[in-house]
């Protein structure tokens, strides 16, 4: 018994060590740019978080007409003489109200928890889809492999916005079909990385000395393929998270995701464009749209530092 | 040199592929929740009228039946008449029109896209790790982080709305009038040596093409940047070099052709993205090409049109991806094995 914590031990703290003297993460976190994406990110699901438990969705959901003032600019920037409101350059309204008298600034941040929420999702679906038809299209090879792997060539023919479009065309809409379409669609990058991962580690001998020693197809799969693939998975990942929140609410702008109502930000960008652009209501479309460009920023930007901290011709520099 | 057997081997993979691809295409029909026949009698018809037009279509054959009817038709580039969005008029027709409006307009992105985006990332190679390097990569992810869908508004609102520089959407001033002949309107206008419509068809397509070549030049400069940088720590360069082709200038000249093979796949591939980002493009700006006509045809259960543009999208982007993979084996001979 005793022994066999000891070797847990050992085993844990080899790890932890093996994860500080990684020249991965000292990389990473030496890429100011990385760690500026890190922050963002962090600042985002703090946002998120926020508003996931102290708003409450039924006020930013529904009008406010009479309790809030219409229509009106962010309150810090002066009177609005058409408004009686005495509100005004104050910081009641930081980011205005919309047409049926919501808080412009709540909703935003409502839509925070909403971005991440599907985003991650759509990312966590696709990843362990991906990664289970890469390995075992590695694994098995032959037909096994060709099918999987032909199946997602087709998926791979389509655009990818177009792609989710047509799956859309065939669920309905709606934000959880929207995450299933578009979950199909980022499959087949994740099973292309995956396999490609894992065939170079099969060709290793050391799968073959496991082989020999007997151990049974999953647990070659499980303990030895799928770490060895995690580097990659991780990079795919982290820049997928950035392309689904993008495309979740590129779908909802386009009319085919969250419902009416919903402070989800490519809905809310939808009704800023088509109801307050003309009338040059910019605040309407303004604010959503910038908290969805810094949150893909915050992805990009680290899984760029992660690509970059993956590859080591990256790091010399050349004079 | 391209050998045949890799262009024959190229080809052939895209048999299945296409095979494929239609019959996700034919399931697009077959799996939707709305009836066909239903979209097109309107809802108050009568049953009667329904099944005649169910019958009509073919939609009572069994299902093999219908699904090879679909293959031959496709295979002749037949996908059956609009039911509303341009009502009976056949697809294909409909497609011969409004593709050349999307083609055009990805064009011009690209190209946008295409002069920014290389000296962009060559500037980041030359001086790695520099103020200007930073900032051009900053600016290349901050160009694919941002959203078409919210981008293009505001610069309608600052360049249309406010300055009044730009036309806010469309394709050219209504007061002209232009037969299309091929249908890329600045082609049309200029044959047709109607100068001021050239210039009003030139300013509508200014912005948005701007726009979309923005989110390319990100995408172009990022792999200019690190295929620059890679060719520089070639042997070849280090002789270069050593023979004393000491400026810069003259080794970037000397490793030029060579980055620029990734960055040829990165163009192709991108130019495959810009038509799926059609979708959006066309919608912000208010142009009627076959993007918007899909976002259209989806709402209302145009299936033909579905169909239809859906399969021209995925053929187009098919075959800019072969014609990228066969340009790289052209610069690179190695890619073959």
């Amino acid at each position: 018994m005793s022994t066999q914590t000891e070797t847990e031990d050992v085993g844990n703290r080899s790890a932890l060590e093996r994860l500080r003297a990684s020249p991965f993460l000292s990389e990473l976190l030496s890429n100011r740019l990385a760690v500026a994406g890190l922050a963002m990110i962090f600042g985002v699901l703090l946002v998120g978080l926020y508003a996931r438990l102290f708003i409450d969705l039924q006020s930013v959901t529904t009008s406010q007409i009479g309790t809030n003032p219409n229509v009106a600019p962010p309150s810090w920037l002066g009177q609005k003489e058409t408004q009686v409101v005495t509100d005004y350059g104050t910081w009641a309204y930081p980011f205005g109200t919309d047409i049926q008298s919501r808080d412009i600034f709540e909703r935003v941040l409502y839509g925070a928890w909403i971005a991440l929420k599907y985003g991650t999702i759509t990312v966590g679906a696709s990843t362990v889809l991906g990664v289970g038809l890469g390995i075992m299209a590695a694994y098995y090879g032959d037909i096994t492999d060709n099918v999987i792997m032909r199946t997602m060539d087709v998926l791979l023919s389509f655009p990818s916005l177009l792609l989710a479009l047509a799956l859309v065309a065939i669920f309905g809409t709606g934000l959880w079909k929207v995450v299933i379409a578009l979950t199909l669609v980022y499959t087949p990058r994740f099973a292309r990385v995956v396999r490609g991962a894992a065939l170079k580690v099969l060709e290793d001998e050391y799968i073959e000395a496991t082989e020999a020693l007997g151990a049974k197809d999953p647990r070659i799969l499980v303990r030895h393929i799928l770490p060895n693939c995690l580097a990659p998975i991780t990079v795919q990942s982290t820049l997928n998270f950035g392309l689904a929140i993008i495309d979740i609410a590129a779908l909802s702008f386009l009319g085919f995701g969250s419902e009416a109502g919903t402070p989800e930000w490519g809905l809310m960008l939808a009704n800023g464009v088509e109801q307050g652009l003309l009338t040059g209501d910019w605040w309407w479309s303004f604010f959503p749209g910038l908290f969805l460009a810094i949150t893909v920023l915050g992805f990009n930007l680290l899984g760029d530092g992660m690509r970059d901290a993956l590859d080591p011709r990256m790091r010399e520099t050349v004079d | 040199m391209i050998s045949k057997r890799f262009l024959l081997k190229r080809l052939l993979l895209l048999v299945p592929v296409l095979f494929g691809v239609a019959t996700f295409v034919f399931a697009i029909l077959h799996l939707s929740p709305g009836d066909p026949a239903r979209v097109i009698a309107g809802q108050r018809a009568s049953e009667e009228f329904v099944q005649q037009i169910r019958t009509e279509l073919g939609l009572n054959d069994p299902i093999w039946v219908q699904y090879g009817r679909f293959l031959v038709e496709a295979v002749q580039l037949d996908f059956g008449q609009s039911y509303q969005i341009q009502q009976g008029q056949p697809v294909t027709e409909v497609l011969r029109f409004k593709l050349p409006v999307t083609l055009e307009m990805a064009i011009y992105g690209q190209f946008f896209g295409i002069l920014l985006g290389i000296p962009a990332g060559l500037l980041g190679a030359i001086k790695q790790d520099a103020l200007s390097d930073h900032l051009t990569r900053i600016g290349a992810l901050t160009g694919i982080s941002v959203p078409i869908y919210w981008s293009g508004p505001l610069v309608i609102l600052l360049f249309a709305q406010v300055l009044g520089w730009f036309p806010a959407s469309g394709r050219i001033g209504s007061e002209f009038s232009i037969q299309p002949i091929t249908g890329v309107i600045t082609f049309d206008t200029l044959i047709q040596g109607n100068f001021a419509a050239f210039q009003s068809a030139a300013m509508h397509l200014l912005l948005p093409s701007l726009v979309i070549g923005i989110y390319s030049m990100a995408l172009i400069s990022r792999m200019m940047r690190s295929s620059m940088l890679e060719v520089i720590r070639q042997d070849y360069m280090r002789t270069a070099r050593a023979k004393g082709q000491g400026s810069k200038i003259t080794v970037l000249k000397h490793g030029f052709r060579n980055a620029l093979i990734p960055v040829i796949t990165v163009i192709g591939i991108q130019f495959g993205t810009l038509l799926g980002g059609a979708v959006l493009t066309e919608t912000v700006f208010g142009i009627p090409g076959i993007g918007s006509m899909l976002v259209d045809a989806i709402q209302v259960g145009d299936y033909p049109i579905v169909q239809g543009t859906v399969l021209t999208f995925a053929f187009l982007f098919t075959l800019v991806n072969l014609v990228v993979d066969v340009t790289y084996s052209y610069l690179d001979p190695r890619i073959e094995q």
